[in-house]
């Protein structure tokens, strides 16, 4: 059977003598649990083979058509920047109670320790944000925090797998594989899902954050930035322009050609309407990825024109691509995926959140290339009107310790409570749900989980995370397994 | 509509509810202070006629609860699909108690007299009428029929016995039962078969179906040509015989194990000596290895005599980063297991076991007792590669020749140069190589004598002199110094209570640490052999330890004696005629050698090392990534799969099901089995001829890669939840088939490759298409685009790059940066080693390959039974751009000039021989010459690689 026709559009396209042969066939596998509940039934979209990202209805309403998730890698640190603990600055110096019993990923517990970074109330809500991200902070009445996030793991490749993909093991789609798999595209000369990796790399579980797993490799993201364009995207230099064009012509009439052998040969059709496809994304591309109109203004703002040391340079770089992210949000692009720090390049922490052992020296170069660009990514979106139509969701693998690591000056891994934000589209602002305890180190009022994380997710794009599957080897599976609950109280 | 009266009884309810107390429910399991206070009379009067469980109370319960309580889900541990699970309730007890309408609580919950527990929680509640129907069930004894069976999931097809069908009447003279078959599900539609597709498309289709690659010219033509009745039977037997078969369908079998080459998770690191498995599965196709004996090698191929097929178990990705905290090794130890229990279950089963890892089986009949009995058969496997040597070929046995030749000359050359570097250090007399513990050898003119002495004046590090043997020759290199010949040893004295260091040891002929003597004294002893008779001797051998496992006690200064007389001895040799000892310094004897000869010597010196390491990987093997085995800890089950609840132990076995008579699942095994037997058992098992489930599943899944979907349409799921067969039939004649042909795969695959079924043509037809669009019902052979491998295997056979090399490890399509973390950077040039076939390909978890790896390649983290066919526009970028493509164009285009010379329509012709193994028609070679004359022949390659014909078989 053709992998993209489900067993409906399989009936449907057969006459009556197969159906009646089809229909025991189905009724053995869907009979149960049609008649039992219709309204849980599992929603597979509707794939054309020939445009798989053609744009599609979602369950109900959406309040949001459009998703950008800015992922910290290496996990960083609640306590450090959004999630403000008095008691913690009180008893600093103090042992954690029962620290003394606890074991986390590198080991033994040091003191509890206030953050480096002064606390202080922003924007009007006076929500309490750190020195670390001043600027994000001026931005309080914008943003919806959930500060209740725990996670399953304490592990980088599995935490981050988790955030991106709802599942600790490699190999599960993303979420924005979920997304456009759901509601494809309303662009059609980009892709519909672009991951904008750091300027420094990777993140550590690299291609895994946007694959698509065992959905159609139409769904998976395409990697590029403001510095590496789309792998084999240009002509290539030593072919002169009009022998490419007629190439492609050729090609065309080749094709066409052979589809006369084979007429309404739908996967034969999908290919060439694929090269179709490829050639507006050759113009569109570099299009979208060329800032180099974007005034002045626009990149002071975001910080693209910082120079001067590698810092500088890094920042410049992470600022232009949240540029580039705009340019995609602006083009329509369903799911933009954006990174800030990368694998581990040069040591612990160096490259990104994983702040171990020198917290403050580290921070303080992770804060200066991080807080300005995303913030100014969030200024401009609002000033164009673009947050009307898209969630923001800022994310990383887990939280960290409100202890420093006995012997060090920095925090270890924290699964146990850390936080989130959502801006834009569907969410309530400025709002602050859910809340870990005293300290810091646990949630424990509201807590959520990263499934509810994701479903809360969906419901803002209107897709019902419980109904939204995938029949892969034995199981309809979901971007939230068998878990998540929607968090009713962040939507607008 | 707004009903105020609604509202206002509503509002009234609640104020009761408050204020008066009545009946107290639920006191059993809250405390006290928490219990609801209900009032009774509240509730909906009891419809007043006999209630019938089957027509009224099941299909409310359907409408209203089983969205959260029922098959899918059970919140609370509630199910209320059936009358069993209704009774027997949920966390919080029985949810109904017969004819006891006051302590049934889910009464009380469905008729909102409590706002707590009102069910259902976000939908309309039940009507007065719905709840007064559950009353009255309840107060009439809560009657039904007794379906606690139901409660469980149904026993799927796939588990029944395989008895082997008849095959339809309807066979015509020249087709196969696989044709009769199909015929009789065709025959519902009245849509005719396709004619018999023309032999250069039957050609092609069976190589890139068969081989991956397409037929050469010469292999079409001879095949075109070929008039006998026979032709094309011979033709399936040689493309079957082919070593390139085995490495086609290796690749598919790859898939279904997710076998990859490095460790995925964050770390990512290459998996060394992981290549031996994929060999092993080559192997495995070209010979026809039985099935049943594929499926027992992977699962305790170690027990077997097949050491490389338990790669299959430890194949799947493995997280590197350990960390003190407990519940973190735990919970990863029962991910890797997990791992193992899902790629046996889906790969050999198609059940999906893994499912059962938290709670029981929702779909199949696999209680959370069972996974947990499969993870003890599994416990003692680890992550780990293991000591393996590879079976050497013939030309491997040629390289290790003259590797060895070569060590041996230059091993010659430097020691002469040591000789000469001695003699300059003894002041021209030649030194022999000072002690060492492995082999010390004296040699000295013959001498007639009754005893040897060795006396010892010192050691390596002070401590008491060992010595495991002391052989002494004659002139006839008769050892007579042996026990056994009469000679009889002495010393100054024995360590004492050694069992193992005793004065026998000196000359027992035994060597090594444990046959030693040791001498009493630090630093000094003697020993003495005194022969029955005299001899003339010219040589002694000896050592302290030969097996080299320890360095301390060596004797470094001594003297051998023979005894001329009963006064006198005679020195024979010392330790002055040697090297002085000391630490092993492998530059000291260039000091004594001139400028050339130094230099001569440390370049051997270097060129020694690397051919010890040639001579080493070829002879003594590797360390390979096939997992290691030790006796496992008691299982326990873990609530949830959660590993800090351990329940109670649970010992190995199989399933609990039964599959068919005279077959139980039990495997005889307990928690004492050792870790070996464990695997046997469930290897035998798995192979069994009774078990209905492994041939289904096998020979579905060479139906699935011959014709592009499975009889079964979810190739790794015969359960519950996975599809029906389309041919039930013909899925049970194939499975007796494999069976009675001692489960010979190919035997399967000629099956269907002779059918006409696999012979028509591929063309549509219009009431085929409206019939059945998908050509399920195979009216047609269903056309398709190739996979990523054969896309890329079939441009470099086309190009003439491609490089059959077999077997050892693969090749690398990206720059590997080592570093704890390991990343992959493409690859933009390619030579020889990337010119192998793709299975060979080292595949990186996480990091595809730039140009293939988006035609829906796997990337070996989870199992694929089944790949994806996308068509995207990635694709069409990676092939129409990629320096690689480019450069096949280019050497395509050298090779069409080549082999058809400089006139464009002879190079046009020989491109589509090569390509798509036919002639090219008029438009064609017309379109093509203007493009080869504007833009040159590379232009046309790069196109025809492009070309949808070239990436679809037909």
């Amino acid at each position: 059977m053709h992998p993209f026709l489900d067993r409906r559009q399989f009936l449907g396209s057969s006459s009556l003598a197969l159906s009646q042969i089809a229909l025991a066939h189905l009724l053995g596998r869907d009979g149960s649990l049609a008649a039992a509940d219709a309204d849980a039934a599992p929603l597979r979209p509707h794939i054309d083979p020939a445009n798989p990202n053609a744009s599609r209805q979602p369950h109900f309403p959406p309040a949001a058509k459009q998703v950008l998730m800015i992922f910290c890698a290496g996990a960083c640190s609640h306590l450090d920047t959004f999630d403000y603990k008095p008691e913690l600055i009180a008893q600093h110096g103090k042992p954690m109670p029962g620290g003394d019993k606890l074991v986390t990923f590198q080991g033994a517990q040091g003191a509890l320790t206030k953050s480096p970074w002064t606390f202080r109330p922003r924007g009007t809500c006076g929500k309490m944000i750190s020195d670390l991200v001043p600027r994000l902070g001026d931005l309080a009445d914008d943003l919806c925090f959930i500060h209740s996030l725990t996670g399953k793991t304490n592990t980088h490749g599995p935490g981050e797998n988790f955030m991106n993909t709802g599942n600790t093991l490699d190999g599960f789609p993303s979420v924005g594989a979920w997304t456009t798999y759901a509601l494809g595209s309303e662009n059609d000369t980009l892709p519909a899902y672009v991951a904008i990796p750091d300027p420094r790399g990777a993140p550590q579980t690299s291609g895994n954050c946007w694959n698509a797993g065992f959905l159609p490799a139409a769904f998976q993201g395409t990697d590029f930035n403001a510095t590496h364009p789309v792998r084999n995207l240009a002509r290539p230099n030593a072919i002169p322009p009009a022998a490419d064009v007629a190439t492609r012509n050729f090609i065309s009439r080749l094709n066409a050609h052979h589809l006369q052998r084979f007429p309404g040969d739908s996967e034969l059709a999908a290919r060439i309407s694929s090269y179709e496809l490829a050639a507006r994304m050759q113009l569109s591309v570099p299009a979208v990825s060329d800032i180099s109109g974007e005034p002045a203004h626009i990149l002071k703002l975001y910080g693209a024109d910082a120079t001067g040391n590698a810092i500088q340079n890094t920042k410049a770089g992470y600022a232009r691509n949240c540029i580039l992210a705009r340019r995609l949000i602006e083009q329509g692009v369903r799911f933009v995926q954006l990174f800030n720090g990368a694998y581990q390049v040069g040591g612990e922490g160096v490259s990104n959140w994983d702040g171990h052992k020198v917290l403050q020296d580290q921070y303080t170069v992770h804060g200066e290339i991080f807080d300005q660009p995303t913030a100014a990514l969030l200024i401009d979106l609002k000033q164009r009107g673009l947050l009307r139509e898209t969630l923001v969701v800022w994310c990383t693998e887990f939280g960290r310790m409100p202890t420093f690591q006995a012997g060090a000056s920095g925090r270890d891994h924290n699964p146990a409570g850390f936080t989130g934000w959502l801006a834009g589209a569907g969410v309530k602002a400025p709002f602050s749900y859910g809340a870990t305890d005293d300290f810091g180190y646990k949630a424990v009022e509201n807590v959520a989980t990263v499934y509810d994380f994701h479903a809360t997710i969906l419901r803002i794009l209107g897709l019902d995370h419980e109904r939204l599957s995938f029949y892969h080897n034995g199981l309809e599976r979901r971007l939230t397994d068998v878990h998540g609950h929607v968090i009713h109280d962040v939507l607008a | 509509m707004f009903d105020p009266d609604c509202l206002a009884h509503g509002l009234n309810r609640r104020r009761h509810l408050q204020t008066v107390l009545l009946v107290t429910v639920f006191c059993a399991t809250a405390a006290p202070a928490a219990c609801a206070q209900i009032d009774l009379q509240k509730l909906p009067p009891a419809a007043q006629r006999p209630v019938d469980y089957k027509a009224d109370i099941q299909p409310l319960f359907a409408k209203h609860c089983v969205r959260c309580h029922g098959p899918q889900k059970q919140k609370g541990d509630l199910r209320l699909d059936t009358r069993t699970g209704t009774l027997k309730g949920g966390l919080r007890g029985p949810s109904v108690i017969p004819e006891k309408v006051q302590t049934s609580p889910l009464l009380i919950a469905i008729s909102q007299l409590d706002a707590e527990l009102a069910m259902p929680p976000d939908d309309e509640p039940l009507s007065d009428d719905e709840v007064g129907l559950v009353r009255a069930w309840i107060e009439q004894g809560a009657r039904g029929p007794d379906d606690s069976a139901a409660a469980g999931p149904k026993i799927p097809w796939s588990f029944h016995p395989i008895v082997r069908p008849a095959v339809p009447a309807n066979q015509v003279a020249g087709t196969l039962p696989v044709d009769a078959f199909i015929a009789a599900k065709r025959q519902p539609l009245q849509v005719p078969p396709s004619p018999a597709a023309d032999r250069r498309t039957l050609i092609r289709r069976l190589f890139l179906i068969m081989h991956g690659l397409p037929p050469t010219p010469e292999q079409v033509d001879e095949f075109v040509n070929d008039t006998a009745p026979d032709a094309y039977e011979r033709l399936v037997d040689r493309v079957l015989a082919s070593p390139r078969y085995g490495e086609r369908w290796a690749r598919h079998w790859l898939d279904v194990v997710r076998f990859a080459e490095s460790n995925g998770f964050e770390t990512n690191r290459v998996r060394q000596g992981a290549w031996p498995y994929r060999d092993y599965v080559i192997e495995a196709f070209n010979t026809d290895k039985p099935y049943d004996a594929f499926v027992r090698e992977q699962i305790a191929g170690d027990a077997l005599g097949a050491d490389a097929a338990t790669g299959f178990l430890v194949a799947g990705a493995y997280d590197l980063v350990k960390s003190p905290d407990i519940t973190l090794t735990l919970m990863q130890r029962q991910d890797e297991l997990a791992d193992i229990i899902n790629t046996t279950g889906t790969a050999f089963l198609g059940l999906t076991l893994g499912c059962a890892r938290c709670h029981e089986h929702k779909f199949d009949p696999v209680p959370q007792q069972d996974y947990y009995a499969l993870q003890a058969i599994f416990a003692g496997v680890n992550f780990a590669p293991r000591p393996f040597r590879p079976r050497r070929t013939a030309s491997e046995d040629q390289l290790l020749a003259s590797a060895r030749r070569d060590l041996e000359q230059d091993s010659a050359a430097l020691e002469t140069l040591r000789e000469k570097s001695r003699r300059t250090s003894g002041g021209g007399r030649a030194l022999l190589p000072k002690v060492n513990e492995k082999l010390n050898t004296e040699t000295f003119a013959p001498i007639a004598t009754t005893a040897v002495r060795m006396t010892i004046l010192a050691t390596s590090n002070g401590s008491e002199p060992c010595l495991d043997e002391v052989e002494i020759f004659d002139r006839d290199g008769q050892n007579v110094a042996l026990a056994s010949a009469g000679t009889r040893p002495s010393a100054s004295g024995t360590l004492p209570g050694y069992e193992i260091h005793k004065l026998a040891h000196l000359n027992d002929g035994r060597t090594g640490n444990d046959h030693s003597w040791i001498s009493s004294q630090a630093g000094r002893g003697w020993v003495q052999l005194d022969f029955p008779e005299p001899r003339t001797i010219s040589r002694i051998v000896w050592s302290r330890d030969r097996a080299s496992r320890f360095r301390d006690r060596v004797a470094t200064t001594y003297r051998f004696e023979a005894r001329i007389d009963s006064e006198r001895w005679q020195t024979i040799a010392a330790s002055e005629d040697r090297e002085p000892f000391g630490p092993d310094d492998p530059e000291a004897f260039l000091k004594n050698l001139s400028a050339d000869d130094a230099a001569r010597a440390r370049e051997l010196q270097t060129r020694l090392a690397s051919q010890q390491a040639r001579v080493n990987e070829l002879s003594s093997g590797l360390n390979a990534w096939l997992g290691t085995f030790s006796q496992p800890e008691p299982i326990h089950r873990l609530h949830r799969g959660d590993p800090l609840q351990k329940r109670e132990v649970i010992p190995p076995n199989g399933l609990s099901l039964r599959l068919g008579p005279g077959f139980p699942g039990q495997l005889g095994l307990s928690g004492e089995s050792p870790e070996q037997e464990r695997r046997r058992k469930l290897a035998d098992w798995l192979a069994s001829p009774d078990n209905p489930l492994t041939p289904r599943v096998m020979v579905n899944r060479i139906w699935h890669y011959v014709f592009g979907t499975g009889l079964v349409e979810t190739p790794s799921d015969f359960g519950g939840n996975g599809a029906l067969p389309s041919h039930p039939e013909l899925l049970d004649w194939l499975a007796r088939e494999l069976i009675d042909h001692g489960w010979s795969l190919k035997h399967i695959q000629r099956q269907l490759l002779l059918s006409q079924t696999f012979r028509q043509s591929s063309a549509p037809q219009a009431e085929g298409l409206s019939a059945d669009a998908t050509s399920r019902y195979l009216w047609r052979f269903p056309p398709r685009r190739l996979e990523a491998e054969a896309i890329r295997d079939c441009i470099l056979a086309a190009s003439g790059a491609l490089d059959l090399r077999m077997g050892g490890p693969g090749f690398f399509l990206q720059i590997v940066e080592v570093d704890n973390v390991y990343r992959y950077f493409p690859k933009e040039q390619f030579g020889p080693d990337e010119f192998r076939r793709m299975v060979y390909l080292n595949r990186i978890r996480q990091e595809q390959d730039s140009v293939f790896g988006s035609f829906d390649c796997p990337s070996g983290n989870q199992v694929t039974p089944r790949r994806s066919r996308s068509n995207t526009p990635l694709q069409a970028l990676n092939l129409f751009n990629s320096p690689f493509v480019l450069q096949q164009a280019e050497r395509l285009a050298t090779r069409l000039e080549h082999d058809a010379g400089t006139t464009p329509a002879a190079q046009i012709r020989r491109a589509f021989l090569l390509l798509n193994s036919r002639e090219p028609d008029t438009f064609e070679i017309q379109a093509a010459t203007e493009l080869i004359q504007q833009y040159g022949l590379a232009a046309f390659c790069r196109a025809l690689f492009n070309s949808s014909e070239f990436l679809f078989v037909f």
